[in-house]
């Protein structure tokens, strides 16, 4: 069943059209029967007037002006072998039999229904005739004008079921269109004002799944952050440690080097997770704000000089403040990944532009670099978790775990903001595009 | 002239919309395209129309016999159609298979709806220069067309509410109806244009069910009822029959050895 609405239609209007068709006919068949009785009696009714009126038991010439072509009527004599009287358009001879009562004839093409009666008192036969055709279709005229309305009926019963069953499935489709509209970050009970019976468990069980769906997501907060505590401060205790450790030994010792990038590698591996948890668009606790995207790459690239310093990189914004809905720690945290991937793969005295600026669509942000850029064949897959660029050999010599971009599809995805990459113009290097919606465009 | 305007158009209409209802049931079962269905009934009632406005000039063909031999043709297109579904509905997983169960049905149902549309047409036209009648006549047909529509609706959704198991092999038996009921009223039409020679009617069951009744309509749109079928009727209807259960057994087989 592809539609409610259009099974109780169908369905509805199939049954009244059955039971009301089927008693029409029979109503129909009845009324006709009714009227071939009334037309009987009326037939009747004239030959006891012929009777009243006419006494003649000799032949007489009959003078009607101008008869009705489809009755007749006849008197014969006792005997009924000669006609005394008749209509100019009757028979000259008895049709059928001579006994009282009704009789199908047939006479000038057609068949014609006559009443023969004995006149006893003046002992003779009183005849009238009419045609059966006629009578059939005054009768059916009279009995069709009280079935047109039963089938004219049906369009205007379609359309009243029509909005009928749409009513009754109002609080459905307001049910289904507030789940529908519900914000990824918004597991609010659903409030309808009348909940008809049968909606009622549906609408209960959603309501009580949303409150236990957002206790587990309040959860696995607080999870992330006691875990991203947990687990920031011994990697941080750790590297003080090493530090004391290469002071005492040697900065340079191979060893330690060894093990400050490991102990690097593990830090940004366990802040990268937990970036990619807090920005996962399914993440129904990310709150939105107004947020000027230039500012924001403005000090993130301030707070950052140093690290583009240390390998002798150029770096450039251009563009104009622009306001947007997003959430301020997705952001940054979608800015950082770019511009720190801008940075490791660009070589050193490379050159890194970033821009912002309005576009068609919406607000872009484009960030350049001067590296080696991503093929066309693995832009796709980059966006992957873990998947790095000729795995393990890049030659940029710096701390990586696969996660920077998935990171920015997670970010962008949960902005409804689309991600292009592509080959720089000016730098030959990578060109990222992210373009945030017109609706994420903030009007305050 | 209500009542015989009712049966006329209500054995047409009702024939038509049993054999679309399982063409829609089935679709559905099958998880076809609905695009072919509009496809189907519309280009059914064009096609209609032009035979209906063309019937003159089919009648004079074949010696007078043309609209006879038209229509036993098209009985016998639509029973192939309805053998090749047969055929290839248990090899839905291949594509030419896949193909043919849907252009096969929408076949029967395009020459199904060609001829009761005409027939319909025709006969409804036919008032058109009769005052008197023409009135009786209209509402005669509305009344048999919602009469037979009615039931190809309810027909329908008791087709897809039964399970898939069932609702398939109800189907089938429809189909399988049908295909004997097109064979013989094929023949019923060639005994007309005097290709076979009349007999004496094999039983005669017009007492029990006439076939100008309502219930007698409704068998004969179900199960092809004649109430004094000749001899070379029943062979057609029987023999047909078989083919079609023998050719349905037969690929269901094949089909199970590939498995």
């Amino acid at each position: 069943m592809k539609s409610i609405r259009l099974y109780l239609l169908l369905a509805l209007l199939a049954t009244i059209t059955l039971v009301n068709f089927v008693s029409l006919l029979h109503g129909y068949q009845s009324s006709m029967q009714k009227a071939e009785s009334l037309f009987d009696s009326r037939l009747k009714s004239t030959a006891m007037l012929i009777k009243l009126a006419n006494s003649a038991k000799q032949n007489q010439q009959h003078s009607a002006e101008k008869e009705d072509p489809y009755t007749f009527f006849q008197i014969f004599n006792e005997s009924g072998n000669e006609l005394i009287i008749h209509s100019s358009n009757a028979p000259h001879i008895m049709l059928g039999e001579l006994s009282e009562g009704f009789h199908d004839v047939n006479f000038a093409s057609y068949r014609w229904r006559n009443y023969v009666h004995e006149d006893t008192k003046l002992q003779r036969w009183i005849v009238v005739a009419e045609r059966i055709d006629i009578r059939y279709i005054l009768a059916e005229d009279v009995v069709l004008e009280s079935l047109v309305p039963i089938v004219l009926a049906i369009p205007v019963s379609a359309l009243i079921i029509w909005f009928a069953v749409g009513l009754g499935l109002k609080p459905l489709t307001l049910f289904a269109t507030q789940l529908s509209h519900k914000r990824v970050d918004d597991l609010s009970p659903i409030t309808l004002e009348r909940v008809p019976s049968e909606l009622t468990t549906v609408v209960n069980s959603t309501n009580s799944l949303l409150l236990r769906l957002e206790e587990a997501f309040d959860r696995e907060q607080r999870f992330s952050a006691d875990a991203a505590h947990e687990l920031r401060t011994p990697v941080s205790v750790l590297k003080v440690h090493l530090h004391n450790l290469g002071t005492r030994l040697g900065r340079q010792d191979e060893d330690i080097v060894l093990l400050t990038e490991g102990v690097e590698r593990m830090g940004h591996l366990i802040e990268q997770i937990l970036a990619l948890y807090r920005t996962s668009p399914d993440q129904a606790a990310v709150k939105f704000e107004q947020v000027d995207v230039f500012k924001t790459v403005q000090s993130l690239i301030a707070f950052n000089y140093d690290t583009f310093d240390r390998k002798q990189q150029t770096i450039d914004l251009d563009g104009e403040s622009h306001v947007i809905e997003a959430n301020l720690f997705a952001l940054e945290t979608l800015v950082m990944n770019l511009i720190n991937n801008a940075n490791k793969y660009t070589p050193e005295q490379g050159e890194i532009h970033v821009e912002v600026k309005r576009h068609e669509l919406g607000v872009l942000l484009r960030v350049e670099d001067s590296g080696p850029g991503i093929p066309e064949a693995q832009r796709e897959r980059v966006f992957e978790r873990f998947y790095r660029l000729h795995g393990d050999r890049h030659d940029s010599g710096v701390v990586g775990c696969g996660l920077g971009l998935t990171i920015v599809k997670h970010i962008a995805d949960l902005h409804h903001a689309t991600i292009n990459l592509g080959t720089s113009a000016n730098g030959g290097g990578l060109r990222v595009d992210v373009i945030f919606p017109l609706r994420a465009i903030s009007h305050a | 002239m209500l009542l015989n305007a009712v049966i006329i158009v209500l054995r047409e209409v009702l024939e038509a919309s049993l054999l679309a209802s399982t063409f829609l049931a089935i679709s559905q079962m099958l998880q076809r395209d609905r695009k072919w269905i509009f496809f189907a009934f519309s280009l059914g009632l064009v096609m209609g129309s032009i035979y209906a406005l063309s019937i003159s000039s089919v009648s004079m063909m074949f010696g007078g016999a043309g609209q006879e031999i038209l229509n036993a043709s098209m009985q016998t297109l639509i029973y192939l159609s309805l053998l090749v579904f047969a055929a290839a509905v248990p090899h839905q997983n291949k594509p030419l298979f896949r193909n043919l169960t849907i252009i096969s049905l929408v076949f029967a149902v395009v020459l199904s709806l060609s001829r009761e549309g005409s027939e319909v047409l025709l006969f409804i036209t036919g008032f058109i220069g009769v005052p008197t009648l023409f009135n009786s006549v209209l509402l005669g047909g509305a009344v048999g067309a919602g009469i037979g529509l009615s039931v190809g609706v309810f027909f329908y959704y008791l087709l897809i509410h039964l399970t898939p198991r069932f609702g398939v092999w109800l189907g089938y038996v429809i189909l399988l109806l049908i295909s004997g009921s097109m064979m013989s009223q094929a023949v019923e039409f060639m005994m007309q244009a005097d290709i076979f020679s009349s007999t004496a009617p094999v039983w005669d069951s017009s007492s029990l069910i006439s076939e100008r009744s309502i219930s007698g309509q409704l068998l004969y749109a179900l199960i092809g009822y004649e109430a004094t079928p000749t001899l070379s009727q029943v062979i057609a209807y029987i023999g047909s029959m078989t083919l079609f259960i023998v050719i349905a057994i037969t690929s269901s087989t094949l089909r199970e050895k590939h498995l």
